[in-house]
């Protein structure tokens, strides 16, 4: 049994409003990259320009995402936890619980952005122009 | 001067332990609790009942006008199924047949499909929750009422035989040229329940974050309340765009400002892109929170716990983002480069793995569990088999060449019914029979259940399954009729008679719902053994939600904490009784659910719909072009909602603790991000920023798609003005912000002072906006246009601050606002922070940038 003071909701606090943005990082890496995409070509498509250059962008950017995604899937993947407690569900009301099931969830939504990611960039390698 | 004191924090023994939770409650304890709770809870009797505002009046009138709206909006389709059974049919003419489909799509996306979900989320969201009541139960009423007037108004155009007859998404030129009001009615009237929409989902976000039971964890939470908050997130984002759309879209209807018009610079495009981000992510919007019945129905059905509970919160989250990337999936026809094109259709692929996800995990919780065949069941197992088959013509139709070929016939129509019957009618008619008990306490008929189901299943396939191949042989949809040489006369008639088979069904249903259950007696409580909150409800009923609000500590409470339902009933847990005789609700943090204080929640009130009456005014007398009433049912709206405000929200309370139960003690106020109401405005001003982020896009739009924005010669916003209301804007959010913070530290005066200059800046800077765009003239081309609005749309937001920076100072004269309670100083200066982030980009876009376009 606790006492609720201030202090420790206020702790409390920061570290839950960390975690819960946390989960949406790999998707709006997704996001981001998604609408630099799409403005790229619009820009480049409707102002004139180099569209080999808009295709070298579009991988630099890509591989950019990608590394991100990656480097939070694996701190969403050492927050889950899995390998030591073998633990899928995370389903009982305690606070390491609910630490580890926003890891995993956390961890799905960066391998969801790594597959949306990869997509988003396939026509910018197997398309060559504007029309 | 001395610093006043902190605020009172939560106190006392949490969380509670099984000593404390096993011992009894006295039987004289008991029935206090119980009397005062009803009489807090009392639902207004007689003609006064339409001011109740409880979430369970207002959610079951909130349905039963969604699906009134959609059983009219079923009338139309079959009249259309009846033009179009024969060729050369002359049943409708092709003026009533084009009001009746643009008709048919609008009503059954904006006044059922959304509406509908929040009807259903506002009646059974503080069900799963244990909480007693939505946070702002006036808001939610208020979104009611407006809804009532918005789809009364709209659909009743169709009896004056001046509906919008353009199609349901409003292409320009088509629908800015239309004749008529049909456009306007369209705009102003749906704008109009947009709103409300998005006043429900920012209740429906705090309500999900912020009013669970004490220990309900974010990982332990209904999965219900998972899809809330995605959906409620996503209507933040989608709306919005159209609403700007809505704004740009009337302003050319009524001042001829020609944003759609190419031959003024224009661009009809910009239309699409906005309705389409609307438009797409919609279907999402739709289609989530259906499925979310779906997840609450499967593990009561499969008698275990959901499989992959974090693989299902995965795929709400991931369809929730992905579902923003496939607008222009929609607008493959209309020239954009192939690569953008590419871009949409593998988004479009990408989307079909999060939501393969979740249909796999029902399926798995099916597989590994005990099923038990119940007419809920059926409903489900017929929406996924339907939803497949849509979800699969859907991957189909985002590939491009695919797309050109099928383009604008009849396999788009059966492709979205598809998705749309499967993904929304099927699921959301399993939740009306699984919850019915809930909500009504008696049982829907077995039999006829059946009959319903077998007739709509068969009917909507004999309906929707030839349509595809009528589309592939070419039949464009929207025509009112069609040769007999085209040889689509036998498919079509096929259609209309199963039409009317799914009419039958409906039928069925309709009776089932509607008919005389006295003779039943009382139901179980729990009909289906479901293991969530929402069936722990009180048969017969009571008003309070909950009689006292549990500890959870599972996501399945009823089957994994034994004692739970007796110990609520006792009212052993917290908030069991009301000594002031007050609508409370407990508030919790927004990840562990730790108790943090007791939210006054409001009551009933006629003050909600004068408020909507006037809203209503506003919107409606612009569709004819009569301003001045406009304007004057304006104020009278803003004039009702500050009094609501005024006198119902954020008063310092009498008592600064209440012992809520279990040794626990919790403030009575608090202001803040530990707010609902600093959450609700937080929430509110992101859809806001989204749809002037919208307008901004607009702008960067016309300058990539048209070489003259702006057009060589142009006269510019004058410079000098346009600094001034950057200066002045910024100086009132500085004034409100220092505000906020001498008033913390008790300087009431120096507070006053600023609170009172604060709306002389903001005015300035508002005349100074008007200044800077004064002698352009927006009627001659899309650049003064575009400058124009954004003027307009910050002019607006600089007079709402005004009023709330003179609410606040009122409130500080008259006590609402002290030191210690600032709730409604925070809020607003949140709301200003936002103003603040408007002035700098409109005066970057006003004043600098297009000198910097190349």
């Amino acid at each position: 049994m606790t006492e609720i003071t201030e202090n420790e909701d206020a702790h409390e606090f920061r570290s839950e409003a960390v975690s819960l943005w946390r989960i949406t990082f790999g998707p709006l890496i997704w996001a981001v990259h998604f609408a630099a995409c799409y403005g790229a070509t619009a820009l480049v498509c409707a102002k004139g320009g180099a569209v080999d250059g808009l295709r070298l962008g579009i991988g630099i950017g890509t591989v950019v995402a990608l590394v991100a995604i990656v480097w939070l899937g694996w701190q969403a993947w050492r927050q889950w936890d899995l390998v030591r407690d073998r633990d899928w569900e995370n389903d009982q009301g305690t606070g390491e619980d609910r630490h580890q099931f926003l890891g995993h969830a956390a961890f799905l939504l960066t391998v969801i952005s790594f597959i949306g990611v990869s997509y988003v960039a396939l026509p910018a390698l197997l398309i060559g122009t504007c029309r | 001067m001395t610093r006043p004191s902190p605020l009172p924090v939560a106190e006392g023994p949490y969380p509670p332990t099984e000593e404390m939770l096993n011992e009894p409650v006295s039987e004289q304890e008991q029935e206090r609790g119980k009397a005062e709770l009803r009489a807090a809870w009392k639902t207004p009797q007689g003609w006064r009942y339409i001011s109740a505002v409880n979430n369970t009046e207002v959610g079951v009138w909130y349905a039963l006008t969604a699906f009134g709206f959609m059983l009219l909006a079923g009338l139309l389709a079959l009249a259309m199924r009846v033009q179009l059974a024969f060729p050369g049919m002359t049943f409708l003419d092709a003026d009533r047949f084009n009001q009746f489909f643009t008709m048919h799509g609008s009503a059954m996306m904006f006044l059922f499909a959304v509406p509908m979900f929040e009807a259903i989320s506002i009646l059974l969201l503080p069900a799963f929750l244990g909480a007693r009541d939505m946070p702002f139960p006036r808001l939610s009423a208020y979104g009611y009422w407006c809804f009532l007037i918005g789809g009364c108004f709209v659909m009743g155009s169709l009896l004056f035989d001046a509906g919008p007859k353009a199609g349901w998404f409003m292409y320009p030129p088509l629908a800015t040229n239309e004749e008529g009001v049909g456009p306007d009615i369209w705009l102003l009237g749906l704008s109009f329940i947009e709103v409300a929409s998005i006043a429900a989902a920012v209740e429906l976000i705090v309500g999900a974050l912020k009013c669970r039971p004490p220990g309900m964890r974010v990982n332990i939470m209904p999965l219900y309340a998972w899809y809330v908050m995605v959906v409620g997130g996503m209507i933040l984002f989608a709306f919005p765009p159209l609403i700007a759309g809505d704004f740009l879209f009337e302003l050319q209807r009524s001042f001829d400002w020609p944003f759609f018009d190419p031959e003024r610079g224009g661009d009809p495009i910009l239309w699409q892109h906005l309705f389409w981000i609307f438009g797409h992510p919609e279907v999402y919007i739709v289609f989530l929170p259906s499925i979310a019945i779906a997840a609450m129905i499967v593990p009561t059905v499969a008698r275990r716990p959901i499989v992959g509970y974090s693989w299902i919160v995965l795929s709400a989250v991931g369809t929730g983002f992905l579902s923003f990337g496939l607008w222009v999936h929609h607008m493959f026809t209309t020239g954009l480069p192939q690569m953008s094109l590419a871009f949409f259709s593998a988004a479009s692929e990408a989307v079909v793995i999060p939501t393969g996800i979740q249909l796999f995990a029902f399926i798995a919780t099916l597989m590994v569990g005990r099923v038990r065949m119940s007419l809920p069941m059926l409903w489900i197992a017929g929406a996924l088999a339907i939803f497949v088959a849509g979800g699969l013509t859907g991957v189909m139709l985002a590939i491009v060449p695919f797309n050109w070929q099928a383009h604008d016939t009849y396999f788009v129509v059966a492709h979205l019914h598809y998705t749309l019957f499967g993904g929304m009618v099927f699921p959301v008619i399993a939740g009306v029979y699984y919850f019915y008990p809930f909500f009504a306490k008696k049982l829907l008929s077995e039999r006829l259940g059946r009959w319903s189901f077998w007739l709509i299943f068969t009917g909507f396939n004999v309906t929707f399954l030839p349509m595809h191949l009528t589309g592939l042989m070419g039949m464009p949809r929207r025509v009112f009729t069609y040769p007999e040489s085209s040889g689509w006369g036998t498919l079509n008639l096929i259609s209309t008679i199963g039409a009317f088979v799914v009419a039958a069904g409906f039928a069925v249903f309709v009776y089932d719902l509607l008919r005389p259950k006295s003779r039943q007696g009382q139901i179980p409580r729990n009909p289906w053994d479901a293991g969530t909150l929402d069936f722990s409800h009180d048969v017969p009923e009571e008003a309070w939600g909950v009689r006292s609000v549990p500890y959870i500590t599972s996501r399945y409470p009823l089957w994994d904490q034994p004692k739970l339902v007796e110990r609520m009933d006792a009212g052993r847990y917290y908030l069991p009784d009301a000594p002031d005789h007050q609508r409370e609700t407990i508030v919790t943090s927004v990840i562990d659910a730790k108790p943090i204080y007791v939210q006054r929640v409001t009551g009933p009130a006629w003050i909600t719909i004068w408020a909507a009456i006037f809203t209503g005014g506003a919107f409606i007398f612009p569709t004819f072009h009569i301003y001045k009433p406009a304007i004057v049912c304006g104020a009278f709206a803003i004039v009702c909602v500050l009094y609501w405000l005024w006198t119902s929200t954020a008063r310092p309370p009498k008592d600064e603790m209440r012992a809520a139960g279990l040794g626990l003690r919790l403030p009575t106020y608090t202001s803040g991000p530990d707010a609902v109401g600093w959450w609700g405005m937080w929430i509110t001003m992101l859809g806001d920023a989204t749809a002037f982020a919208s307008i901004v896009f607009g702008f960067f739009f016309y300058w990539t798609a048209r070489p003259d924005f702006p057009p060589a010669g142009a006269d510019h916003a004058i410079g000098t003005w346009v600094a001034a209301a950057a200066l002045l804007g910024v100086l009132a959010w500085a004034a409100t912000l220092l505000a906020r913070e001498v008033n913390r530290r008790g300087n009431v005066m120096l507070a006053r002072l600023a609170l009172g200059l604060a709306p002389l800046s903001a005015a300035a800077a508002a005349t100074a906006a008007w200044l800077a765009v004064r002698d352009l003239d927006p009627v001659s081309h899309v650049y003064p246009a575009i400058l124009w609005a954004l003027m307009v749309w910050l002019v607006v937001h600089l007079c709402a601050g005004i009023i709330m920076q003179c609410y606040c100072l009122a409130g500080s004269l008259f006590g609402k606002v002290t030191p210690r309670h600032d709730a409604d100083l925070r809020n607003v200066t949140l709301y200003w922070h936002f103003v603040a982030l408007k002035v700098l980009v409109t005066a970057a876009l006003l004043g600098l940038v297009p000198g910097w376009l190349p």
